[in-house]
């Protein structure tokens, strides 16, 4: 994660020394870009949970949902967030919000109604490891001047350069393919710091709870992959042969444009993770 | 199956893989000293079924065979057919090696007698809060754990069995094929 976050950095910072030695006015479209994705994080709880649908729900209304995570929060040494409840068949949870004591916890009416207990508990103290770690600081920090980069690339070519002096000079054609290469570059970086991001909130998880494995078999249940419950002998009938194509999994290159890992990795990890914790 | 009856679409049942079955032997030391699990006295066989005709004979000689090798350790035997048609040799026996060692020879005299493609699973019962089953699929040739409760399986405590055995046993990797039985005759 540190080399990620390392490389991230000098890319941005090579960025940064482009644009400053070409004297560009699109310094103040950073300023721009800068306010606005300060506000979307200022307000991502609120701005977030509307956009999903979501409804922040009172201790009275979900009685069972709060005193699971307040004894998460306990063991995790977190104020108690908000919860939030977004009415849909799919099987989702999230956290949202800029800081700690702003800190939102949403979960879907489906994941509730198809995990168990124990399985529901892994998933929320997931996201609140996400809390946990500031991730929605580390994630808007790391995307920030990736979005320049991604809005140079798609408006230069109708901007045109800030001035008639810049266009002249090939600093219009030089910060284009700066930006773009940046962009690029900062994609997959981003990508892999989320993926990172990801399995440490699965470590937190477990250490939290305890029991890695329910996470292993919340994350089976919520991708759709099953341990089947379908009897062996009913299986093995005489179309048996069809059963035996492995299911299609992603390729490693498909991976890297993916903000999680699959679901299989995190499994692997999370077996890992078990065994530690037994030797322990 | 070779590329040509595959082609030609001569299908054959792959012959039974029954090198790893006996790795529950050790594997029974770690289960009862680091996860509480006990074996439980009962394993079994689980046969497909064959056409009525030789099933007869089959189950015969299968018994007969059974009276000769069983004798000495003084294991149970009973031979059952399940709601499927498929027939149970199941064994019972307090001694966990003896059971082991009786299983590894039914399935010995099965394939010697021919019905090496029939072998479908063995298992292995244990006994902790709750009954755990360890079930080795002869197709595979691996082991994988069930855990009943109820008419739901507890996939938690399964996977918790995978992640802390998977050095001793060969448990199958791929757990979307982890088929339960339900309602064994154990």
């Amino acid at each position: 994660m540190f080399l990620t976050m390392f490389l991230l950095a000098v890319v941005y910072l090579a960025f940064l020394a482009v644009l400053l030695a070409l004297h560009t006015s699109q310094v103040v479209i950073i300023l721009f870009i800068g306010g606005f994705m300060f506000l979307q994080y200022f307000y991502s709880d609120k701005m977030i949970l509307a956009s999903m649908g979501g409804r922040i729900v009172s201790e009275d209304e979900a009685p069972e949902l709060h005193q699971m995570i307040s004894r998460l929060c306990a063991i995790a040494n977190l104020p108690m967030p908000k919860i939030a409840i977004v009415k849909t068949s799919m099987p989702n949870a999230f956290a949202t919000g800029r800081n700690q004591k702003h800190a939102v916890v949403a979960v879907t009416t489906g994941i509730m109604q198809q995990l168990n207990r124990s399985e529901l508990e892994a998933v929320l103290a997931h996201e609140l490891t996400h809390v946990k770690n500031k991730d929605m600081m580390v994630m808007t920090i790391a995307t920030f001047l990736a979005s320049v980069a991604q809005l140079f690339v798609q408006w230069l070519p109708f901007m045109g350069g800030g001035s008639s002096r810049d266009r002249d000079s090939g600093n219009f054609i030089i910060l284009f393919l700066v930006s773009l290469a940046v962009w690029i570059v900062s994609f997959f970086l981003i990508r892999a710091l989320s993926r990172y991001r990801e399995f440490a909130a699965d470590r937190g998880s477990a250490i939290i709870t305890g029991q890695p494995s329910n996470l292993a078999s919340a994350l089976m249940k919520i991708s759709g992959f099953r341990v089947p419950t379908q009897d062996l002998r009913k299986v093995e009938g005489p179309v048996s042969a069809l059963f035996i194509v492995p299911a299609i999994s992603g390729s490693s290159i498909m991976n890297l444009f993916s903000t999680h890992p699959t679901t299989e990795a995190r499994i692997a990890a999370l077996q890992k993770i078990e065994q530690e914790l037994e030797a322990a | 199956m070779g590329f040509l009856d595959s082609i030609l679409g001569k299908t054959k049942l792959p012959e039974a893989k029954t090198d790893k079955l006996f790795a529950i032997s050790t594997a029974a030391v770690t289960l009862e000293a680091n996860l509480g699990l006990k074996p439980d006295g009962a394993a079994a066989v689980c046969i497909k079924p064959m056409e009525s005709s030789k099933y007869d004979a089959a189950r015969a000689e299968i018994e007969d065979l059974l009276k000769l090798g069983i004798k000495e350790t003084g294991t149970q035997y009973s031979i059952q057919k399940d709601e499927y048609n498929y027939i149970w040799v199941v064994l019972k026996d307090p001694d966990f090696d003896d059971l082991v060692t009786n299983i590894q020879m039914v399935c010995q005299i099965l394939m010697e007698q021919g019905f090496g493609t029939q072998l479908l699973a063995a298992v292995y019962r244990f006994r902790g809060e709750a009954a755990v089953y360890w079930i080795y699929n002869f197709k595979l040739g691996s082991y994988y754990p069930f855990v009943p409760r109820g008419t739901q399986r507890d996939t938690s405590q399964e996977f918790r069995l995978r992640s802390l055995m998977e050095k001793e046993l060969p448990v199958e990797k791929d757990e979307t094929k982890w088929y339960p039985m339900w309602g064994m005759p154990l």
